[in-house]
């Protein structure tokens, strides 16, 4: 007996909404296929008609989680073409926002994660800490979601001394509940049974399927643009590559983790290196004729985006390719030979957008055709009905 | 491995097959590549010099020609493989032999430019909706969108 069911495609968050379809046998997936264009919005051929510094608002609303990682790769590029460098303070405080952004994104995750496994508690927990991040974000920038930081040759805000010493207290502050989180993951076996040989993706197939981010790190690929690529500042600023080798969703929380540990390190860093000076020196409009690549490392992985210029202020092409798609190949294998149970902790640790975790399921018998729609909260309370029988996998160890 | 390093070992082990290589900017190289040579140049790409994850492929319409980028990438640099083909006769030879994680980029690239991928694993839509009409390309510079006129349901018919 073989089930199909699709899963999505209301999503109404994500420029990449997205639409599952499982084929079943039993409880073990035996395919899935792949879906997209339900929140197609044409933004490629917007760009086009949009002057450069538009085209930095526009592309900041591309995603509603990592929207400044799309601001600040399309800046790169555009400064390249207009050839105008940006000075030092602001891009320590550009890079600043986009540290403080991978963390509120991380933390994001991490409660998803406990959720998706039935360990609610723990999503209440980093949810109340998201709000410290999301604090500072707004005591920098004044919005809490698009920053809008970014401008052509720098940022549009410095901050003064008390925002400094505010935001290094807030950290230290997170820093603190973040270790607590690691205790608790190592103290807590149902949920590391749970993470534990789920979603299994070898490093082989991770390389051949392109996939990027956590994703690739919980594979054993080491593969950040920040290291192999340094744009900004971060070829002066001492982290680390966090990666792990248990190609499962474990290895991906454990990725996640260990990020934020390493970007509370950055951010000190960042903090009291900051040097003095403008934070934004006057851009030109018009690029001579020509293009470029940018790349950067999102909180989900590497973000691309190449620019052509045509010589006037509008670029001839844009080009965007955000990192979730980069990672759909990829989670189709991960699916493959899992069981349904899994699907809502598997497609979470991709971390395609938290307005996935409530959507409608339909499920469809292949054989009469006959369905039922099934919201995502009680497939998740199959989920753990499932697990809570069966036996817990006593030999998985957190690995920190 | 530096930028030029990098460029002298693609010109050995391409020989005939690499056209322009240019380098404008740190970790960016640019390789020009003639369309029957394309698999064959990336399969030594991959091999030989590592370059095994393809960020995304873009394309561009320059009026007579589309030129398709494939952004490849290894832990060195970025290089950005560029082929040509005509407007008239979109055929595109499909990369996904050699990198099966481009099969996304290159159903993108059926849809927005109208071009057509041979040997394709997989060549069904991606992003666009499956009422959409046949022949309409949006990606191509003499596109223009018009928004079709809207239809209340029950409204009064003017």
């Amino acid at each position: 007996m073989r089930f199909t069911i699709p899963i999505g495609p209301q999503h109404p968050a994500l420029k990449e909404p997205i639409s599952l379809r499982m084929t079943l046998e039993g409880e073990v997936i035996r395919d899935a296929d792949i879906r997209l264009g339900y929140n197609h919005r044409g933004l490629e051929k917007l760009a086009e008609s949009k002057t450069y510094l538009q085209n930095i608002y526009l592309t900041e609303r591309i995603c509603g989680i990592c929207s400044h990682s799309h601001s600040t790769c399309f800046v790169q590029a555009a400064e390249q073409l207009l050839e105008v460098e940006p000075p030092r303070r602001g891009v320590y405080l550009r890079y600043l926002v986009a540290e403080l952004e991978r963390i509120h994104s991380h933390l994001l995750w991490l409660g998803v994660a406990g959720h998706e496994a039935g360990f609610d508690s723990f999503f209440m927990y980093t949810w109340r800490d998201r709000e410290v991040v999301m604090d500072i974000l707004e005591r920098i920038s004044g919005n809490r979601v698009h920053y809008a930081i970014n401008t052509l040759g720098g940022v549009r805000r410095d901050i003064d001394e008390a925002q400094r010493q505010n935001i290094l207290a807030s950290l230290s502050v997170l820093r603190q509940r973040s270790e607590y989180y690691l205790k608790i993951g190592a103290n807590e076996p149902t949920f590391v049974g749970r993470l534990a040989g789920v979603g299994y993706l070898s490093k082989e197939k991770a390389v051949a399927l392109c996939a990027v981010g956590p994703t690739a790190r919980a594979s054993d690929i080491s593969r950040d643009v920040r290291k192999d690529d340094p744009y900004g500042m971060y070829a002066e600023v001492p982290f680390e590559v966090c990666s792990a080798q248990s190609c499962d969703v474990l290895g991906r929380t454990v990725v996640r983790v260990k990020e934020l540990m390493q970007s509370y390190n950055i951010i000190e860093f960042l903090l009291k290196n900051l040097p003095s000076g403008p934070v934004a020196v006057r851009s030109p409009r018009r690029a001579k004729p020509g293009e470029t690549v940018a790349r950067y490392e999102a909180p989900r992985g590497e973000n691309i985006h190449y620019l052509k210029a045509n010589g006037t202020d509008k670029p001839e092409r844009l080009k965007v390719r955000a990192p979730t798609l980069g990672n759909y190949a990829a989670t189709i294998e991960m699916l493959k030979s899992g069981f349904v149970a899994d699907i809502p902790l598997i497609f979470a640790a991709i971390d395609p957008c938290i307005c996935c975790a409530e959507r409608v399921v339909t499920l469809v018998d292949s054989r009469n055709g006959e369905e039922s729609v099934v919201p995502m909260s009680r497939l998740r309370a199959m989920a753990e009905e499932r697990y809570r029988r069966a036996p817990v996998k006593k030999d998985a160890e957190w690995p920190l | 491995m530096n930028d030029a390093q990098i460029m002298e070992r693609i010109k050995t082990l391409l020989a005939e097959k690499a056209g322009e290589l240019t380098n404008p900017f740190p970790r960016r190289l640019y390789l020009k590549v003639e369309h029957p040579n394309l698999t064959a140049a990336m399969a030594v790409l991959k091999d030989s010099l590592g370059f095994v994850h393809v960020s995304t492929i873009s394309g561009v319409d320059l009026g007579e020609n589309f030129e398709i980028l494939y952004h490849l990438a290894n832990e060195y640099a970025n290089l950005n493989v560029r082929t040509q083909i005509p407007k008239s006769n979109p055929h595109l030879e499909s990369i996904c032999g050699v990198i099966p994680g481009a099969v996304l980029y290159e159903r993108e690239l059926q849809d927005m430019f109208g071009i057509v991928v041979d040997h394709i694993p997989d060549g069904r839509r991606l992003v666009l909706p499956d009422d959409w009409p046949d022949g309409q390309y949006p990606l191509r510079k003499d596109w223009t969108y018009t928004r079709p006129e809207e239809k209340i349901p029950g409204g009064k018919t003017s």
